[in-house]
């Protein structure tokens, strides 16, 4: 009995017997200079990989910020930055557009100040490296000319099909998730839509109503948005369908958040399929004798 | 560049020594490529943790695979909003199934002394492991809802990346980082797969999926009196 407990323990340390041990080792050994080439590799494919993104201050200027900002055409979903870097200390703007939710994580009195002003709409996180930053802010300084926001063409879109769109119950021609994976908006129903993106029921006044929606929708800035959309854009029909149903949504109440109904399904769903294991399985020791299953139990 | 080292380098490494090393230990320890059970020392906790926690982490699995190897299906089957609700609620039903499994399970270690004194250091690693993925998997479904939506669109495009060596991890880094650490503890316990025991998932064949249950039972004498 004691030899066999023993036995099993050291089988089960690393599935080997103590005397094998060492021949793990020298494998792991062997492993390892492999894994080194290997990840050599795969660290400088990645590199060049992502040094392929970047470009110049005014290429990303327009693909990253006009969604939100104008330079000398008024505030939009964020400030006119038209004389931001003389308004600015230099650091703090390197900062900010570096990492917008560090700074205002750490409780920042002008970044808290313009959050209160800007609807409580936070900027983004874009995911910019020091070159990009650099380059933006060397293009603020001076951009030759007020820069308005990108004006994406509309056309009058359809609420109700921008609602299946939202829903997933009509698919978008491009392949993208229906909004509904990651955004709950009024009016969905009982455990409404997704919550790891922002509520939407108020998005269209907060980000700026039909030209900033527009803008929104055809650009897609912030990183996650962007990282799923890149490759998948929506068409120009599919963004005045969704804009549509966005304004429509705007004017409801806010939905309940669907936590606690989901809570109590969960704890419902293990009780049943618990319960079933046990109806399913009640008799596994019934052609056992009894005595025998007794004592098994010491 | 973590993020390289946490998204591209970590899985590669992991998923390459889960082939050589369980290759290796399967060439020169074969026998040991077993769950290696304990039904003979505890049977009655055994079958409320072990029952519950595989049936349960089974069927998760699968639903994690599918979509990997059948995007464009998986997404026609959520795009109605009904078969969504109810897809997700299964599968938070199934997910705090095997966290109550899972929970069995290791109190059930530290319960019985005979179950206890079999019980490694990898073993507990192991559990641990498998608990906090289980119930951080539990948490993501249920707080950042719906992940069988946006997994499709963010986790499995980083995973195919990967799989045709060309790495993209912009699908990745920007989620919550409770999101990020499953899909590294995800990969850390595929390393863990050739130095414990969880080796026992590629026990080929694998009919004891469908077959009939077996009854361990130890037949023994009862304990006799002891002589004064």
């Amino acid at each position: 009995m004691t030899h066999d407990l023993l036995d099993a323990k050291s089988a089960g340390a690393f599935g080997s017997l103590p005397g094998r041990r060492s021949v793990g080792i020298a494998d792991a050994r062997r492993v390892a200079m492999v894994l080194i080439w290997i990840v050599a590799a795969l660290v400088g494919s990645a590199r060049v990989a992502l040094a392929q993104g970047g470009g110049d201050g005014e290429t990303l200027f327009t693909q990253k910020c006009t969604a939100c900002h104008t330079i000398g055409g008024g505030n939009l979903v964020g400030p006119d930055l038209a004389g931001v870097v003389d308004r600015r200390d230099p650091a703090w703007l390197s900062q900010w557009i570096a990492q917008p939710d560090k700074v205002l994580a750490a409780g920042d009195p002008i970044a808290t100040q313009m959050l209160a002003e800007f609807n409580n709409v936070p900027m983004p996180n874009l995911a910019l490296t020091e070159a990009e930053v650099s380059a933006i802010i060397t293009y603020l300084a001076n951009p030759g000319g007020a820069v308005t926001a990108p004006v994406v063409a509309m056309g009058v879109g359809d609420a109700a099909h921008g609602r299946a769109l939202f829903t997933g119950a009509s698919r978008l021609a491009n392949g993208g998730p229906p909004c509904m994976s990651c955004h709950s908006i009024a009016g969905l129903g009982a455990l409404g839509g997704g919550a790891l993106g922002p509520d939407l029921t108020f998005a269209y006044n907060t980000y700026g109503g039909d030209a900033g929606v527009a803008t929104f929708l055809n650009t897609m800035p912030t990183v996650t948005m962007n990282a799923v959309w890149a490759r998948q854009p929506l068409t120009p029909a599919e963004q005045d369908d969704l804009r549509a149903f966005l304004q429509e949504a705007s004017v409801q109440q806010r939905p309940p958040q669907a936590l606690w109904q989901l809570t109590a399904l969960s704890v419902l769903g293990t009780l049943l399929f618990m319960g079933a294991g046990h109806l399913y399985w009640r008799s596994r020791l019934g052609s056992v004798r009894k005595t025998m299953v007794q004592r098994a139990r010491i | 560049m973590f993020d390289i080292v946490l998204f591209v380098v970590f899985p590669y490494v992991a998923v390459t020594v889960a082939i050589i090393s369980g290759i290796s230990r399967y060439r020169q320890n074969r026998f040991s490529y077993s769950s290696l059970s304990s039904q003979f020392l505890e049977n009655r906790t055994l079958f409320w943790g072990s029952v519950p926690w595989h049936y349960g982490v089974i069927t998760l699995l699968t639903a994690h695979l599918l979509p990997l190897l059948f995007p464009s299906l998986w997404g026609d089957l959520l795009s109605d909003r009904i078969r969504l609700y109810v897809l997700e609620v299964t599968g938070l039903g199934l997910a705090l199934m095997t966290v109550v499994g899972m929970t069995l399970l290791i109190v059930r270690r530290l319960r019985s002394p005979r179950v206890l004194a079999v019980t490694s250091t990898a073993d507990w690693l192991l559990l641990i492991t498998l608990l906090t993925q289980v119930a951080i998997g539990f948490w993501i479904a249920l707080v950042y809802r719906w992940g069988s939506g946006w997994y499709l669109h963010t986790s499995v495009p980083w995973m195919i990346s990967l799989l045709v060596f060309q790495p993209e991890i912009q699908y990745v880094t920007a989620l919550p980082w409770l999101v990020q650490f499953h899909l590294l503890a995800g990969f850390f316990l595929v390393l863990l797969f050739p130095f414990t025991r969880l080796v026992h998932v590629f026990t080929y064949p694998f009919t004891y999926l469908w077959r009939p249950i077996q009854v361990v039972i130890w037949n023994r004498r009862p304990p006799q009196k002891q002589r004064p």
